[in-house]
């Protein structure tokens, strides 16, 4: 008995996260897409769980649930986008999205059902946050920096991006830079202009 | 003992779903959601695999991945503010300038 008990749960949070990830394709509404990706990441989570890595299983939570699924949530509330109706899609673009996509996904399936790997080996997986640690800054010392590196110039192009100067970059396609000339006028007349 | 091929179908079922969004949406905002969706399924597949060989590499790259995913969220919603402060709107339809 005790032994289809991660059956059942795989099913039960394999159906939510489905669901709900269909939900953010289908509902029109930004906000409850973007809530019912986080019940798909919380669901996903448990996947993890399952397959005996619940280190990943707690930065799934703390990441995107927590971190990337908030920016998310605030950058929608920020722009006001819950009452902005989005425009249907053109029936032909609509039609060859949903064919192709179940094509792909159907060869997709067929393919892993066909070449499935079923023998699973002995023992019990360690994954623990010791041994991913230790294999991290032992092995991958070089693409943990190469990380931070990229999350500093994330930060940077997000902040010179969403900033209000920043806004002058995008309508001046001619010139395209961020020099005292383009962005002087625009700052002073914005000053004044309060 | 859950077999791995279930986890793999389950990740191409979410990167179906996720390519399905990306392929008949407008919105910015929910196509990006549609992206992290299929980064998510992948991540799936990674966990499945490490677990499938016994190898750590899976969740490492799971780990990179997360990270990636952060940096290209917070890159690509500062576009998007952008563009809705230029054109008042994140259709991705009326964001054509660069188009042919």
């Amino acid at each position: 008995m005790a032994q289809f008990v991660p059956f059942a749960v795989f099913f039960f949070f394999a159906a939510v996260a489905v669901i709900f990830a269909a939900a953010v394709v289908l509902h029109r509404n930004p906000v409850v897409g973007a809530l019912s990706l986080v019940a798909s990441f919380f669901a996903l989570a448990v996947m993890y769980v399952l397959l005996e890595a619940p280190f990943l299983a707690a930065l799934q939570v703390i990441v995107y649930a927590g971190a990337i699924m908030v920016l998310f949530l605030f950058v929608i509330m920020l722009l006001n986008l819950q009452h902005q109706e989005e425009p249907r899609t053109r029936p032909v673009q609509q039609f060859l999205g949903y064919t192709s996509s179940a094509a792909f996904g159907l060869a997709l399936i067929y393919y892993l059902a066909k070449f499935g790997v079923t023998q699973l080996p002995d023992g019990p997986f360690v994954s623990d946050a010791r041994t991913v640690g230790i294999k991290m800054f032992e092995s991958y010392i070089f693409p943990f920096e190469m990380v931070s590196i990229l999350l500093l110039a994330a930060i940077v192009g997000a902040l010179l991006l969403s900033g209000r100067t920043g806004t002058s970059v995008l309508p001046a396609p001619s010139t395209a830079t961020l020099d005292d000339q383009d962005t002087r006028p625009a700052l002073h007349s914005e000053v004044e202009s309060r | 003992m859950i077999p791995t091929h279930w986890f793999l179908i389950l990740s191409a079922i979410l990167f179906t779903i996720g390519v399905c969004g990306v392929l008949t949406r407008k919105n910015g905002i929910t196509i990006f959601m549609c992206i992290e969706l299929m980064v998510n399924a992948v991540n799936l597949t990674f966990v499945a695999y490490a677990r499938q060989f016994h190898q750590v590499h899976g969740l490492l790259f799971v780990f990179f991945v997360m990270a990636i995913a952060a940096a290209e969220a917070a890159v690509g919603l500062a576009i998007f503010i952008s563009l809705f402060h230029q054109r008042h709107t994140i259709d991705v339809d009326e964001a054509n300038l660069m188009r042919w």
